[in-house]
């Protein structure tokens, strides 16, 4: 070949790597990027007055004083809004009331017609919602229209129905906006109390709120004009309201969204130790939190002493030969067990088998196997890693073989030691497989903060939770801060550990050179 | 000489006695000794018979599904309804799933692993690979669900929306100037024997349009034929392909990168010596001679992608059915490990019945399969290091 | 029971000018073999070594210098494969018989390396690491051993304001006394050094000089050394060894002055080795 293709191929084979390099870099980046850009606004973000109202009722935390002058400030600001419900609502019984009249005369007449309407005017009543009443006399034009037997009754009983029709869809629209406001602002002033937490307040989050005015003002449509997939189109909700009393509402939440909810910069640090309150629509993750540290300390409690006695066996006290390389071999064959399949070994051993109860005791024996093998081979790393000098300055001074590595291997290898327990930590508090059937419960009581009383308790987790909640969770969509910031905080977890690892095992070669006293 | 020994007892502060050990002692202390080292070793060996524990109990809760089920309609039926009435046990599918997802996997993260530790080992600076380290411990340290979340919330959609282009904007970047190096080394090579000058040059000239204008042509076509495609779901095979590939990048890069490390510079001297340019001692000496290592380092990619359970899960679209075609990436799949994770929680309800016990089969298949991997790389490495014992 | 120089006279020479009854065996090595796997290395050696005198072993490099010294306190059991055959006796007992206690013969013998080899603790827990192993554990007992160590090592004033420090941030002459006064912290009767000063620095190989002579006569000190100006300086008697026999073993100023041997010769006057 000549030389110059030579060069180029050389070149080439360069720049793949390379490419390869900054496709690696770019993925990192592109992964992590984003989830902590959303996961920080889980912490970080916009609050309305709902967020603080809800930190206040809910948590205690907050100026009551303030929040008492900030609602007034807000219901000033609704007022317009909830005005012109009221006389739009208003509006609409006045037609209804004037329907009493002509149906009262039907009612008065002795053939089917006036039985079928003494009937169901029977059911009128002013105590239930306004729209069943209107349902009621729909019902009734309806069937009465099947009945007709002479034509200016015909006209009349069409007349009733249009008019009714018109209420009807009125009604519906209004209860549908009514709907939409409260989604945005919260209960509307003199509402009784909904019995779902997340219907007893308003968007604590700006950047929801702005998502649901959007709804407020627009209605979600499919268009499938256009052959095969449908199209999703917006319509303003004021074009069901033209000419009434509501036309301006929607001028008026648009640009007064603002002082209706008052958002202002918020730090919620709560969010790493609030409780979560109606499945993560409020509140924090606390719980996932405390079980993730729960399961991983359990799995290191249970690990490390083993981990470290065989590492001592196998770098202390073991002759080579046929026993050891074969204890090697299972060892290094634990390392590449699926998680998974640890998982199901959990399921079927210990809960199954021995009968430990579904909880936090099984999840960590669990995982405590899967870094297993880490910490055998770091911590045998480690002590494979201490200079056989030491070993000779204690031996040569009387102490047995026992004594020396208890006194001085142990101590020397003790960074070491601890850099792949630090990692392993990393590994078990990220793991999920293995704590599925075995400690993982997507709703659970909160953990006591006495790990005596946890032990036989399924738990949260922060990997379990990611999955659960962006799989199952009934409103995934309202609560992608949270499923961002439990992703960050899972992230930022194992990270901080490995870089502690890391900071640990730069402390090492200082130590060992003598630097640090 | 009785009056030495005297002086002697005078003079040194140790008698000679004290050296040895009453036999009581002397038993006791290797009693003591005895018991240490048995509890040490009891330890070692409790820790390393745990996996031959694991296979125990998994085989175990496999053996009864055989034996109620047989192995015909496991291995041959593709299927899998474990619930109907009648149950259909056929894994066919979910194997295939995982086949699929698994080689996907390979595909994208062995020649990346593979150039990014040759690049780490021998072409950047030491202080700049150095620096790049600490990005592949962060890559391996992600935790599963996380990538996993990632697949199901950002990268599935993307893939709905924008994968035709995505996967267009892919193959212009890869195969543009793959196919340009192609074309300029072919044409070289099928002119080399050509010994006039001036008619070599013209032979190369016709190559380079002839090869240069197919390849434009099959470029813009494939290029094409991707933009236009539409993905029906996001969360297909493709997509857990990509992000396993990614997940099992670390591993590949830096056990193929200790492996190239492992070559001395010797080797890398006397290529560079003989005239060879970098790319030639690579490939001609370096990888062949880390090849061992390297093989290792796609092993072990296979078997993380292979036993990743929560990105698959997630984002795998979940369906027990082969592809149309059979290889068709762009479909949703489901694999063993999803199978297990999805299906244990309803199947222990009815811990005995086939059930339950179907997905220990499978996880036994995965743990075989594991199984084996690591003795073929325990193997190799056994028998690197006696050829190294043997050289030296 | 000790070997008197007289039934030995074939390999162990004339001794005249130091009194008779000063001179009692401390180390006593008859036929003394060790092999490392099954390769000899010390051949078949016979000598006394003499209490509270210093005695030097020279020669060339291999000859099995290291591994004698390191046999007397069985320093070499750790050595996979490594074995002896013959008698080794500390004063009268044979170290290599049985039911010894090691830990009571390293006690015995303490030994110090080439290389300073200092725990990564502080200063005064390395002093105070054999005390207590041998069971003193109050710290004021502690202290007093450590202060009258570090005094004898002549390292106390240097050191005595950094006691907690690690060690390892000591000079390397520093470490090597400090590896010294460890030593002579668990009391010893015997004290083996291997190319203590191999690694140091003129000075620093100075002071540890003077320290063993401080040591002479308190001691029975055996020391292996390359520097020759520094075996006839520093000991009593010297023994010279080569290809794992002991060739010459005689005070230390007949045998530098007027060798017996000619190989001994050769190797003073620096022919070879
Ligand atoms: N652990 C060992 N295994 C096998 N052979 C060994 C071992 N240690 C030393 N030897 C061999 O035993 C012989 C004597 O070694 P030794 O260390 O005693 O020599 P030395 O006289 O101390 O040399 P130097 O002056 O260089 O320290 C040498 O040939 C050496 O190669
Ligand atoms: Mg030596």
């Amino acid at each position: 070949m000549k030389i110059t293709t030579r060069k180029m191929l050389d070149r080439s084979f360069s720049s793949f790597g390379l490419f390869s390099i900054v496709l690696m870099i770019l993925a990192l980046l592109v992964i992590l990027v984003p989830i902590f850009k959303r996961g920080s606004t889980a912490i970080v973000f916009n609050g309305t007055v709902e967020h603080r109202r809800f930190l206040l009722e809910r948590f205690e935390r907050g100026d009551e004083q303030e929040m008492a002058s900030e609602i007034t400030a807000i219901q000033a600001a609704q007022k317009p809004v909830y005005d012109m419900i009221e006389h739009f609502e208003n509006r609409q019984r006045k037609y209804l009331d004037a329907l009493n009249e002509p149906l009262t005369k039907l009612a008065k007449r002795s053939d089917s017609i006036g039985r079928l309407t003494k009937r169901r005017l029977k059911r009128l009543d002013k105590n239930k919602p306004f729209l069943t009443n209107v349902k009621t006399i729909q019902k009734l034009t309806d069937r009465l229209k099947g009945h007709v037997d002479s034509d200016n009754i015909q006209a009349e009983i069409e007349q009733l129905d249009a008019t009714i029709q018109k209420i009807e869809t009125q009604t519906k629209n209004l209860v549908e906006l009514k709907e939409a406001i409260r989604e945005l602002l919260g209960p509307a002033p003199g509402e009784t109390r909904p019995v779902l937490l997340r219907k007893q307040y308003g968007q604590t989050r700006w950047d929801r709120a702005q998502v649901k005015l959007h709804e407020v003002l627009y209605i979600e449509k499919w268009d499938y004009s256009n052959e095969g997939m449908g199209r999703k189109v917006f319509e303003p909700r004021v074009e069901h309201f033209r000419g009434t009393e509501i036309e301006p509402l929607f001028d008026y939440m648009e640009t007064n969204t603002e002082a209706m909810l008052r958002p202002q910069l918020t730090f919620y640090w709560g969010f790493l130790t609030d409780k979560s309150m109606d499945i993560h629509i409020f509140g924090g993750i606390f719980p996932e939190l405390l079980g993730t540290v729960y399961l991983t300390l359990g799995a290191i409690l249970f690990a490390v002493p083993m981990g470290v006695i065989a590492a001592i066996y196998f770098s202390e006290y073991a002759r080579p030969g046929i026993i050891i390389s074969f204890l090697r071999i299972c060892i290094s064959t634990l390392a590449g067990v699926p998680s998974i399949v640890f998982g199901m070994f959990g399921l079927a051993f210990l809960l199954n088998g021995c009968h430990l109860p579904k909880g936090v005791l099984a999840g960590s024996l669990t995982l405590a196997l899967v870094i297993l093998p880490t910490i055998i081979r770091s911590a045998e790393e480690a002590i494979r890693a201490v200079p056989r000098t030491y070993r000779e300055a204690a031996l040569s001074l009387g102490a047995s073989r026992w004594r020396t590595v208890v006194t001085v291997v142990i101590p020397a290898a003790l960074p070491g030691i601890l850099t792949g327990t630090v990692i392993s930590m990393g590994r078990a508090a990220g793991e999920t497989a293995p704590i599925i059937f075995t400690a993982a419960a997507s709703v659970a009581a909160t953990l006591s903060l006495n790990p005596l009383q946890v032990w036989d308790q399924p738990t949260q987790a922060l990997s379990w939770n990611i999955y659960n909640l962006c799989t199952e969770h009934e409103a995934a969509n309202e609560i992608q801060h949270v499923l961002f910031g439990m992703t960050a905080t899972i992230i930022l977890v194992v990270l901080f550990l490995n870089l502690f690892a890391i900071i640990l095992r730069a402390r090492i070669s200082k130590k060992l050179k003598g630097e640090t006293t | 000489m009785s009056v030495t020994v005297l002086k002697k007892t005078s003079i040194l502060n140790t008698p000679s006695d004290n050296l040895v050990l009453s036999s009581r002692a002397n038993l006791a202390q290797n009693i003591l000794a005895w018991i240490g080292q048995s509890f040490l070793f009891l330890v070692t060996a409790t820790a390393a018979m745990i996996v031959l524990f694991i296979i125990f109990y998994i085989a175990k809760n496999a053996i009864p599904f055989f034996q109620i089920q047989g192995l015909t309609e496991f291995f041959t039926s593709a299927e899998w309804y474990p619930s109907g009435d009648p149950p259909a046990f056929g894994v066919l599918a979910i194997m295939l799933g995982s086949t699929l997802v698994t080689l996907g996997a390979i595909v994208v993260t062995v020649p990346l692993g593979v150039a990014a530790a040759v690049c780490l080992s021998d072409i950047l600076p030491f202080s700049i690979s150095q620096t790049i380290k600490p990005i592949v411990e962060i890559l391996a340290a992600i935790p599963s669900v996380a990538y996993g979340f990632f697949a199901l919330v950002i990268f599935a959609p993307l893939l709905q929306e924008e994968g035709g282009r995505l996967l267009m904007v892919g193959w212009y970047l890869l195969a543009v100037p793959f196919l340009f190096i192609i074309t300029i080394v072919i044409s070289e090579m099928l002119t080399f024997k050509i010994t006039h000058e001036s008619s070599r040059k013209t032979a190369r000239t016709a190559a380079l349009f002839v090869l240069g204008g197919s390849f434009i042509a099959l470029l813009i076509f494939v290029g094409n034929t991707l933009g236009n495609l539409t993905i029906t779901t996001g969360t297909n095979a493709l997509n857990v392909s990509i992000i396993l590939g990614i997940m099992a990048l670390p591993t590949v890069v830096s056990v193929s990168q200790d492996a190239l490390q492992a070559v001395g510079r010797e080797l890398r001297d006397a290529s560079y010596a003989l005239g060879a340019t970098r790319a030639e001692t690579l490939i001609k000496v370096i990888m062949p001679a880390a090849s061992g290592g390297i093989f290792i380092a796609v092993l072990l990619g296979i078997m993380r992608a292979l036993g990743e359970t929560m990105v698959v899960w997630m984002a795998s679209g979940n369906a027990a059915q082969i592809p149309s075609p059979w290889f068709n990436y762009l479909q949703p799949v489901r694999t063993l490990t999803a199978t297990i994770a999805g299906d244990m929680g309803e199947a222990d309800q009815v811990t005995g019945s086939s059930r339950y016990h179907v997905l220990f089969a499978m996880g036994l298949i995965l743990l075989m399969f594991c199984f084996l991997c690591n003795l073929v790389s325990e193997w190799i490495v056994s028998r690197q290091r006696k050829k190294l014992r043997g050289e030296n | 029971m000790t070997q008197s120089p007289a039934t030995n006279a074939s390999s162990i020479p004339s001794t005249a000018n130091i009194e008779e009854s000063q001179k009692i065996a401390h180390v006593t090595a008859k036929d003394f073999s060790i092999y490392y796997s099954s390769k000899e290395v010390v051949k078949k050696i016979n000598l006394d070594i003499w209490a509270k005198k210093v005695t030097a072993i020279i020669g060339p490099s291999g000859c099995g210098k290291s591994t004698f010294l390191r046999s007397i306190n069985r320093m070499n059991d750790l050595i996979p494969g490594c074995t002896v055959t013959g008698d080794l006796s500390l004063n009268g007992t044979n170290v290599y018989g049985k039911r010894i206690d090691i830990t009571a013969l390293r006690k015995t013998a303490g030994i110090v390396f080439q290389k300073p080899n200092p725990f990564p603790k502080s200063i005064f827990d390395n002093i105070a690491y054999g005390p207590r192993l041998h069971g003193v554990t109050r710290r004021p007992e502690l202290e007093l051993v450590v202060e009258k160590s570090l005094r004898q090592a002549a390292l106390w004033d240097e050191v005595k304001d950094r006691l907690p420090n690690n060690a390892l941030s000591l000079s390397g002459g520093q470490q090597q006394r400090l590896c010294i006064a460890r030593s002579l912290a668990i009391e010893p009767d015997i004290l083996l050094m291997d190319e203590p000063t191999s690694a140091l620095d003129p000075k620093a190989t100075a002071r540890i000089e003077d320290l063993i002579s401080e040591l002479r006569g308190k001691y029975t000190i055996i020391i292996v050394t390359h520097n020759m100006q520094q075996a006839s300086r520093i000991s009593d008697f010297t023994a010279f060894f080569y290809e794992g026999v002991l060739i010459e073993y005689d005070q230390t100023l007949p045998l530098f002055t007027n060798p017996s041997k000619k190989r001994t010769e050769d190797y003073i006057t620096g022919r070879f080795g």
